[in-house]
C-alpha cells in the first residue's frame, strides 16, 4: 500500500522535503501557527455564514416585524438575513466565532511580526517573507473591514460611509475610485453585492495565495534558529519534525485555541445588529473601528481641518490622516529589512537587548500607535473630564512626539541596566570558575 | 565569448515570438483593464436623489414621524432632522432621501442668538436656520454635542460645529462649515428658498462640481 502510493505520489520525497521540516521548540514560534489556524477557522465559519447570508441591499419586508399592509416595514435584505442568522440555532454563535477569530488573527499576526522584528528574523535571507507578511497584514485588515459592512445595519452603514469618503478623498481620482469600488454613488444600489464579492472571493483568495507563498518560502528558508540551538549544534537545524512530533503539538494548540474562541464567543457578544437597527440617518454615538485601525481613527480625530488645492487636486485633512499618514506608517514597516545591510545570512534569532537601537525604535513605534489609538478615544477623554475640548488636540499632539521619544530613552536605560547585570554575572562566573580551578 | 556582438541582419524567430507575445499580453491586459469601467455604474438623477430645491417643504426625518411636515412649534435649540419633500415628474410628493447626503438639521434660536457668519437673510426672522446635517469631513450625520452644550458634534471623528455662527468648525478635522440652506416660512410650514448657499457634502471641496449638479437639476426640471 505504501509502496503503491509512493510510486504514484512520491510521498517519500514529500516526506523528506516537507513533512520532516524541523520546527524550533519555543513558544514564540507558535504565533504564526495561530494566525494560520485562525484563517482556517475563518474560512470554515465564513462558508457556513455565506450559506445563509443574502448579499443584497434591496429592500424587503422585515419578517420579524412586518408592519402593516400600507406601511410595510422595509429593511435591506442583507440586514434581514443577518437577523435571520441571529435567530437560527447557534447562528449568533457562528457570527461571534467568526468575529472573534478575525480579531485574534490580526492580534496573533501583529505579535508574530513583533517577534520577527525584535529578534531580527526579517534580515537576509528572509526579507521577502517580511514583505509578504506585511501584505498579509494589510489584506487581513481590508478583509476585516469589508466583513464589517456585510450585516448592513446602521453601524455598518456609517462605517461604509466613512470608508467611501476616505476613498473619495484621494486627490484627482478619488471620486472615480470610490464609485468604482462601491458600485456607484454612496450608497449605491449594488454596494452590498460588491463588498460581498470582495469579502468572500477576492480578498480571501489573495490571503490564501499570500499565505501559501509565505509558508513555502518559510519551508525553503527554514525558521531562524532559537539561541539554544547554537549551543546544542552549531550551524545545524535543531527542532522537532512536522511529522510526527510537531503535528500533535499543532493539533493540541488548534483545539485549545478553538476552545478558547468558542468560550469567548459564548460569553462576549459582538456587533448586535438588532441594537443598531437598519441603516438610518441617526448617527451612532462613539462609533469606532476595530482596535487595529483605531490609530488611523485617532489621527483623524486630532488632525486639524484644512484643505488646499494642488494642481487641480484637492488635498484635505481626511486624505492626509486616513491615507497619506497610514501609507507612510506602513511604508516604514515595509522598509525595515532594507535598513539592515548585513551580507551574511542570519541563522540565529538575535537577543533584542543586543540591538538596543532597533529595540528602542520598535518600542517607540508601538507607543506612537498606542498614543494615536488613545486619541481615538478623544470624545470619551473629554466627556470624562481628563481633557477639555480646548486642550485635547494640543495634549494629544505633544504626546504623539513625547511618548515615543521617552519610551526610546527608557528602553535604552533598561537595556543598559540589563547589560550591567549580565556583565556582573559574567564577572561572578569567572571569579567562581577561578576558585573552582584552585 | 567574443567582444563583439554579432549583428543579425534579420530578425530572429525568437525575437519575433517575444515581441508578438509581449504585444498580445499588453493589448490583452489593457482590454481586460477597460472592463473595469463597468465597475462604475451610470448615475441617474431621479427626483428622490435631487438636493433640496426651491419650493420643497421640510418634513421630519425621524422614523416615528417621518414625512410629517415640520411646524415652527416642533423646533427648538435642539437639532431636528429633516428631509426636503418635493414632487416627482407626475406631481406626486416625494421625499428626497434617495441621496442620504440630503439630510438636514433644523434649529430655532431665540431672537438675536443667531449671528454672522450665518446668512440671516436665508433664515426665518433670524430665528430658524437650516443646515446640511452631513459633516464636511467624511460625511457622517452630525448631532447635538453631548460634551459642549449648544454645539454640534460629529460622532465619527469628533468634528465640532457652532450652529449659531453659521455652523463654522470649532473643533476636529472638518475642513468647512456645514452648508446653509435658505428657507422661508409659508403658514405653518417651512419652505426651501433655493439651493444650499455653499457646496454641501460631498461637493464641498469642488465648487465646479456643485455648480454642475445645480445645472443638471435645473435642466432635469425644465
Ligand atoms: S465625518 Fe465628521 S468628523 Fe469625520
Amino acid at each position: 500500500m505504501n509502496q503503491w502510493l509512493d510510486d504514484r505520489l512520491h510521498i517519500s520525497r514529500l516526506n523528506d522535503k516537507f513533512l520532516r521540516k524541523a520546527f524550533p521548540v519555543h513558544h514564540s514560534f507558535f504565533l504564526g501557527e495561530i494566525t494560520l489556524f485562525s484563517l482556517i477557522i475563518l474560512i470554515l465559519t465564513g462558508i457556513l455564514l455565506a450559506l445563509s447570508y443574502e448579499p443584497s441591499n434591496s429592500m424587503v419586508v422585515n419578517s420579524f416585524d412586518p408592519g402593516t399592509v400600507d406601511a410595510p416595514n422595509l429593511v435591506p435584505a442583507a440586514y434581514h438575513s443577518a437577523l435571520k442568522i441571529n435567530a437560527a440555532p447557534f447562528g449568533d454563535m457562528l457570527r461571534r466565532i467568526h468575529h472573534w477569530t478575525a480579531n485574534i488573527m490580526v492580534a496573533a499576526s501583529v505579535i508574530h511580526m513583533m517577534r520577527i522584528y525584535f529578534t531580527g528574523a526579517f534580515k537576509k535571507p528572509r526579507e521577502i517573507n517580511w514583505w509578504i507578511g506585511m501584505l498579509l497584514l494589510i489584506f487581513a485588515a481590508l478583509t476585516a473591514v469589508t466583513g464589517y459592512v456585510l450585516p448592513y445595519d446602521n453601524y455598518a452603514y456609517n462605517t461604509l460611509k466613512v470608508i467611501y469618503s476616505i476613498a473619495a478623498s484621494i486627490p484627482w481620482v478619488g471620486e472615480w475610485v470610490a464609485q468604482a469600488a462601491f458600485a456607484g454613488k454612496f450608497p449605491g444600489d449594488g454596494v452590498i453585492p460588491r463588498v460581498y464579492g470582495y469579502h468572500i472571493m477576492l480578498l480571501p483568495g489573495i490571503l490564501l495565495a499570500l499565505t501559501a507563498a509565505h509558508m513555502l518560502i518559510m519551508i525553503k528558508q527554514k525558521h531562524t534558529q532559537p539561541q539554544y540551538a547554537k549551543r546544542i549544534a552549531y550551524k545545524k537545524i535543531v527542532g522537532v519534525p512536522l511529522m510526527t512530533q510537531q503535528t500533535p503539538i499543532m493539533l493540541m494548540l488548534t483545539l485549545l485555541f478553538a476552545g478558547i474562541i468558542v468560550l469567548f464567543s459564548a460569553f462576549i457578544p459582538v456587533h448586535p445588529v438588532e441594537h443598531f437597527g437598519p441603516p438610518s440617518t441617526t448617527p451612532i454615538d462613539n462609533i469606532k473601528p476595530d482596535w487595529y485601525l483605531l490609530w488611523v481613527f485617532g489621527v483623524l480625530a486630532i488632525i486639524p481641518g484644512f484643505e488646499f488645492n494642488l494642481l487641480g487636486g484637492n488635498i484635505n485633512s481626511e486624505f492626509v490622516g486616513a491615507i497619506l499618514l497610514p501609507t507612510l506608517t506602513l511604508g516604514a514597516m515595509f522598509a525595515v529589512p532594507m535598513l539592515d545591510r548585513s551580507k551574511e545570512n542570519l541563522y540565529y534569532a538575535e537577543n533584542p537587548t543586543n540591538h538596543p537601537v532597533r529595540l528602542g525604535i520598535g518600542v517607540a513605534f508601538m507607543m506612537l500607535l498606542a498614543v494615536w489609538s488613545v486619541a481615538g478615544y478623544k470624545p470619551e477623554l473629554i466627556s470624562s473630564g481628563i481633557l477639555t475640548t480646548e486642550n485635547a488636540n494640543t495634549v494629544l499632539w505633544i504626546a504623539t512626539f513625547l511618548v515615543p521619544a521617552l519610551s526610546y530613552f527608557f528602553v535604552q536605560a533598561v537595556v543598559r541596566g540589563i547589560r550591567a547585570l549580565r556583565e556582573a554575572d559574567e564577572r561572578d562566573r569567572t571569579v567562581h570558575a577561578a576558585h573552582a580551578d584552585d | 565569448m567574443t567582444r563583439y556582438k554579432r549583428q543579425d541582419p534579420e530578425i530572429t524567430r525568437r525575437k519575433f515570438i517575444n515581441v508578438a507575445m509581449g504585444t498580445t499580453a499588453a493589448v490583452g491586459g489593457v482590454s481586460l483593464l477597460s472592463t473595469l469601467g463597468a465597475a462604475n455604474p451610470v448615475f441617474r438623477l431621479t427626483a428622490d436623489k435631487m438636493p433640496p430645491l426651491e419650493g420643497d417643504i421640510l418634513v421630519h426625518a425621524e422614523e416615528s414621524k417621518e414625512g410629517r411636515p415640520i411646524t415652527v412649534a416642533d423646533l427648538s435649540t435642539q437639532l431636528v432632522r429633516a428631509w426636503a419633500q418635493g414632487q416627482d415628474e407626475n406631481g406626486q410628493p416625494v421625499i428626497r432621501k434617495g441621496d442620504p447626503n440630503n439630510i438636514l438639521a433644523v434649529y430655532r434660536f431665540p431672537q438675536g442668538q443667531l449671528v454672522a457668519p450665518t446668512n440671516l437673510d436665508a433664515t426665518v426672522d433670524g430665528q430658524i436656520v437650516v443646515y446640511s446635517d452631513i459633516c464636511t469631513h467624511a460625511g457622517c450625520s452630525v448631532s447635538d454635542s453631548d460634551i459642549n452644550a449648544g454645539q454640534m458634534r460629529c460622532p465619527c471623528h469628533s468634528g465640532e460645529y457652532d450652529p449659531k455662527r453659521g455652523a463654522i468648525v470649532t473643533g476636529g478635522p472638518p475642513p468647512k462649515p456645514l452648508a446653509q440652506l435658505p428657507i422661508r416660512q409659508d403658514g405653518e410650514r417651512l419652505v426651501v428658498a433655493g439651493f444650499f448657499l455653499s457646496p454641501p457634502y460631498p461637493y464641498h471641496n469642488n465648487e465646479a462640481e456643485w455648480n454642475n449638479v445645480k445645472e443638471e437639476v435645473e435642466e432635469a426640471l425644465t
